[in-house]
């Protein structure tokens, strides 16, 4: 385990240019359900497959993929986000007898206003090749879900305007109809490489666990098959908002 | 090597960052309600604002038609069927005995529109009676990425339209249903990470080592972008072909590792915000007529190759200060 004074918090902005879709876990592929923001999970995924792009797979596993397993993250809303339900076609297969066909399916789809930040704590010596790979990602989930780094900086997130685990939320937050929706995260901090880039034949453990999490996001209004969002901290009452 | 591929600058990445005007169109639905209404696409935004939407996807899908055009004039490889223009591409061979232990690297460089576009093999477990056989997951992302093109909302209109159709049998006789013609500005933003032709993008491993073959699918693709946007296709086209009437934006030029900037359209400023951003490893250049655009994707077309990402020529990768 590294000394707090050996790790720093950076904060990467990002512009999310048009629609994406992150699926909420366990929501069915047919009917599919966005999340607001990534979560922590889609963040080390993240992580790793920029870092390869730009490092190479030997340099990820050995040096960097130590940290983005264990590292701290939290991540902060974009301050509006619009979720909608968009009919689209997918190709269905049944496996006996073996046929694909086309079959409607829905799965909301989002627009945000505003950037939406993650915060990662990374050791000082892996700092320079942490921003890099920040700045490497360029799609969030999805890959038609685009998104653009603006600007990294060294900054300590602001929890109270950060997604987290509804066991972690305080008691005397007030209470406020705040988003809420089931995340995936790594199972434990000692998650093998093997276990998150499997080799060909071989068998994948439960490497993701589900939870919880709470969004400092307040719906605000519904429009035809559109909700409304918008990002509330979670110690401000609604009447200062 | 011809002069002209060897004198092509590396190419990364483009991002093509545009406000389209089409008028009395109906590319992109959402479905009917029974069979009288033709029901268009709809998207919220964080304004609280609903407006027109045009799906990513059916954008896609008309780019990977018009790419496996260009690629066949240009003698590269389709696999089976993607030469039978079968949206499935990869997929849908498992079930051929030659292709039963189907790999990324035959994938790759027997099909450059599965390169380009992408293709997914699931995972399958094997059947408990024996009948089937596992099968290991096989993808590679696409490389050419569409937004939903969204109208702005305040220049945007729409029209109900009348109809006549015939039923399904003669007695049905003449059926009425409404269609709408939507007309507006739309904004739209479209990636192409060319650096990614011919490699395994899980592992960023290069795959196709011809220069000239990966020359040849950056090309292709580059060529049905510009088509894309300067020969609209989506639904309906047969009798609503819309009417191109602007095409204003921004290409942005990334030559080496790093992402080309990507900026909504639907910001005013979206133009100089961009071209704010030129630097001497990413060139942005605007465009404010049809004309204009063709030639600024014509220069990319004829003096690009796509780049090599620095994790193929790196033997030692260190971060850059």
């Amino acid at each position: 385990m590294l000394e707090a004074s050996s790790l720093t918090w950076l904060a990467a902005d990002y512009h999310l240019p048009a629609t994406y879709s992150c699926r909420v876990p366990m929501s069915s592929i047919t009917s599919a359900l966005a999340l607001p923001a990534p979560g922590p999970a889609t963040v080390r995924l993240a992580l790793m497959r920029a870092g390869i792009e730009t490092f190479g797979l030997e340099y990820v596993q050995s040096i960097l993929f130590p940290a983005i397993r264990a590292m701290s993250i939290h991540i902060r809303p974009p301050a509006r986000v619009a979720l909608t339900a968009q009919v689209l076609r997918a190709y269905k297969a049944e496996e006996q007898p073996y046929e694909i066909s086309e079959a409607p399916i829905s799965r909301e789809v989002a627009h945000a206003e505003g950037p939406m930040t993650a915060y990662i704590q990374v050791p000082r010596t892996l700092q320079d090749a942490f921003r890099q790979v920040l700045g490497m990602i360029g799609y969030w989930g999805q890959a038609s879900s685009l998104a653009w780094c603006t600007g990294i900086q060294e900054s300590v997130p602001p929890l109270d305007e950060c997604v987290m685990p509804l066991r972690l939320l305080q008691g005397q937050a007030r209470l406020h109809p705040f988003f809420s929706c089931i995340l995936s995260e790594f199972r434990d901090r000692s998650v093998a490489w093997h276990e998150v880039m499997p080799v060909v034949g071989g068998r994948v453990s439960h490497v993701l666990r589900l939870e919880v999490y709470v969004w400092p996001l307040t719906e605000v209004s519904q429009q035809g098959s559109g909700r409304l969002l918008v990002r509330q901290a979670f110690t401000v009452s609604r009447a200062s908002v | 090597m011809t002069e002209r591929e060897q004198n092509a600058q590396p190419l990364y990445e483009v991002s093509v960052n545009v406000r389209v005007a089409w008028q009395a169109q109906s590319l992109s639905n959402a479905g009917n309600n029974g069979s009288n209404r033709l029901l268009p696409r709809r998207q919220l935004l964080a304004d609280g604002t609903e407006t027109d939407a045009h799906s990513g996807n059916i954008a896609k899908h008309y780019h990977a038609t018009l790419l496996a055009e260009y690629l066949e004039a240009a003698g590269s490889p389709l696999c089976p069927a993607c030469q039978a223009r079968d949206g499935r591409r990869a997929a849908a061979l498992i079930d051929r005995a030659e292709f039963r232990n189907l790999t990324i690297e035959q994938v790759v460089r027997g099909c450059g529109l599965c390169d380009t576009h992408g293709f997914l093999v699931t995972a399958k477990n094997a059947a408990s009676d024996g009948s089937s056989e596992a099968r290991s997951r096989l993808s590679k992302h696409s490389l050419v990425e569409f937004s939903f093109a969204l109208a702005l909302p305040e220049r945007h209109q729409e029209t109900v339209q009348l109809f006549t159709r015939t039923g399904d049998s003669k007695e049905e006789g003449q059926m009425l249903m409404k269609m709408t013609a939507r007309s507006g500005e739309y904004a739209l933003c479209v990636r192409y990470k060319c650096a990614g032709i011919g490699m395994d993008t899980d592992k960023w491993r290069l795959i196709v080592d011809d220069d000239q073959e990966r020359a040849r699918r950056h090309g292709a693709a580059l060529t049905a972008l510009r088509d894309c946007l300067l020969s609209p296709q989506g639904a309906l086209t047969a009798t609503m072909l819309p009417h191109l009437t602007g095409l204003q934006g921004v290409l942005v030029a990334r030559r080496s590792t790093g992402r080309a900037p990507i900026y909504s359209a639907l910001e005013s400023d979206f133009i100089p915000r961009l071209c704010a951003l030129a630097s001497d490893s990413c060139s942005v250049s605007s465009f404010d007529t049809i004309d204009e655009f063709h030639a600024q994707m014509g220069a990319l077309i004829d003096t690009t190759r796509p780049a090599l990402p620095a994790a193929c020529h790196a033997t030692d990768p260190q971060p850059s200060a």
